[in-house]
């Protein structure tokens, strides 16, 4: 295939996807999202509490073995 | 001149003023797109619908896992049908709402759960959310083994070849290094769901009993509190977990959804759901063929168990379809979980994640993906690990995890800046944070009142 051939199936191939499908464009960050204090500390809040009942779950599978 | 190895990237030109690179992922996306886009011109909607599904149906089904189906026939045969009939159905329509939310964050974004939380909240979010993801699916998958093992007990197979089968399906099923191939594969594993179905109507139940279940969500289950909130939070993780969401969105994103196929992306989780909750109604219906004729004695089984159970009471075709269906729910949670848990770390890592790269060029989520399932399958090898049990909590662990994943799915879906038009409606806001509240509490009640029972602050302690 020559190099003109193949330039215009790529050409016809990225034609299918959008823009910011290719590999590359899925590649570059995005800029981060401003959360404020308040999100951060609901946030903690909730991670802390999932632990904390997390770890009530897993003491209890282990003391019932 | 033949095309260029895979992996090599072509300057394709067709952007002006930037240079595009045209790697193997790229083309192979884009000749799956290639064909939604004649499908579309054609007009033919039912090529178009067969050719978009499949994250939302592999993401229903694949939660129809080894674990959810032992939960549920247990529910079944200690409590009938009652309360858990119409709950299933519930829990299903609240899977529907997180599901459709991720497949449009995919769609529109076209990148993973994973990688979104890393770039928009800061890497610490992404792994913590990473970190639970990896500790529940593990768990998970050992269930999902244990479920292959039940089946093939019944069959008088050992543990041995539950293992390999087990792992040698997550090889097969990856080796193409196509997603189309991957997706399709795992789409007809998934069909088999539906034998659960098949042993609910040869087990001959009262239609009386089902349409009085679903209107009056009675009789509640008896029992203890403490256990009252077991099944509830186990049943809430047999259908919304936290892998279905990493997976949903980052299979959507791979499968190239853009928002041209929201509807059918909608569809495709809509029609999940649906089989899904009549493939776990199935379960739970079979499972009540055993209440009261010794349902509660089977819950402690080992080997074959409700399979054998079932067989005696219903039938050799029973026990047998049964069995064919845990192999089924096994190996289909396998593969889904397996690549729910290589997306995730790979987009945390930030790597290439896609089954269209080769496993040279996406190397942790390739071997994330083997892994994973490779350890689950060493643990049920080894003698003496309570794997019944393991593989009931399993669930209970992910509904406790839950509601951190889905707070993030929420501040995604409402990124105006990432989803444009697409964002979240008041009525998507109101239900999500519904669910969010009913998970939470649901985990966190089972929680404490167990922990407080178990230290004896609580009367009634084991």
């Amino acid at each position: 295939m020559s190099s003109r051939a193949r330039e215009e199936e790529d050409e016809e191939l990225i034609m299918f996807l959008e823009r910011d499908q290719l590999a590359a464009d899925r590649r570059r960050p995005l800029p981060p999202a401003e959360i404020g204090w308040r999100a951060h500390t609901a946030l903690w809040s909730l991670r802390i509490f999932v632990l904390i009942v997390g770890a009530m779950v897993i003491y209890t599978f282990c003391a019932q073995l | 001149m033949e095309r260029p190895a895979p992996s090599d990237t072509i300057p394709s030109g067709a952007l002006p003023g930037e240079l595009a690179e045209l790697t193997r992922e790229d083309v192979a996306r884009s000749l799956d797109r290639s064909r939604v886009q004649r499908a579309r011109g054609r007009r033919s909607r039912w090529y178009l619908l067969w050719l978009l599904v499949g994250p939302g149906i592999l993401a229903m089904l694949g939660e129809n896992d080894g674990p959810s189906m032992i939960s549920y026939t247990a529910t079944g045969a200690i409590d009938g049908i009652g309360f858990f009939l119409p709950f299933i159905v519930v829990t299903f329509l609240m899977a529907i709402v997180c599901q459709e939310m991720c497949m449009r964050i995919g769609a529109v974004t076209h990148r993973g759960f994973g990688q979104l939380v890393r770039e928009r909240y800061g890497s610490s979010w992404a792994w913590l959310a990473a970190g639970d993801l990896l500790f529940t699916n593990l768990v998970t998958l050992i269930g999902e083994f244990v479920a292959i093992r039940v089946g093939l007990a019944y069959f008088h197979l050992g543990a041995g070849v539950a293992a390999l089968l087990g792992v040698i399906l997550v090889v097969f099923a990856l080796s193409g290094g196509r997603y189309w191939r991957w997706e399709r594969i795992v789409l007809g594993l998934a069909t088999f769901n539906g034998l659960f179905l098949v042993c609910a109507i040869l087990v001959r139940p009262s239609l009386a009993h089902l349409g009085h279940a679903f209107v009056t969500f009675s009789p509640l289950p008896r029992g203890s509190f403490n256990e009252l909130l077991l099944l509830l939070a186990s049943t809430i993780g047999a259908t919304v977990t936290p892998w279905m969401v990493f997976f949903q969105q980052s299979a959507s994103a791979d499968k190239g959804l853009t928002p041209r196929d929201l509807r059918q992306g909608r569809l495709d989780t809509i029609v999940g759901g649906v089989f899904a909750a009549f493939f776990g109604c199935g379960a739970l219906v079979a499972g009540a063929a055993l209440f009261g004729h010794g349902g509660t004695s089977v819950n402690g089984f080992a080997g074959a168990g409700f399979p054998l159970a079932l067989g005696h009471r219903a039938g050799g075709t029973v026990g047998t379809l049964f069995a064919l269906g845990m192999v089924e729910a096994g190996a289909v949670a396998i593969l889904t979980i397996s690549a729910s848990t290589g997306y995730a770390v790979g987009e945390c890592l930030g790597g290439g994640t896609s089954f269209n790269l080769s496993p040279r060029d996406a190397a942790p989520f390739y071997s994330i993906n083997v892994l994973v399932a490779a350890v689950a399958a060493a643990v049920i090898l080894l003698p003496g690990v309570p794997l019944l049990s393991i593989a009931l909590n399993a669930n209970v662990l992910a509904t406790v995890l839950l509601p951190f994943t889905l707070v993030f799915v929420l501040m995604l879906a409402n990124d105006r800046q990432l989803m444009g038009r697409w964002v979240n409606g008041l009525r998507t806001n109101v239900l999500a944070l519904g669910i969010v509240l009913v998970v939470s509490v649901c985990g966190a009640a089972y929680g404490i009142d167990s922990f407080l029972l178990q230290i004896h602050v609580l009367g009634g302690g084991a």
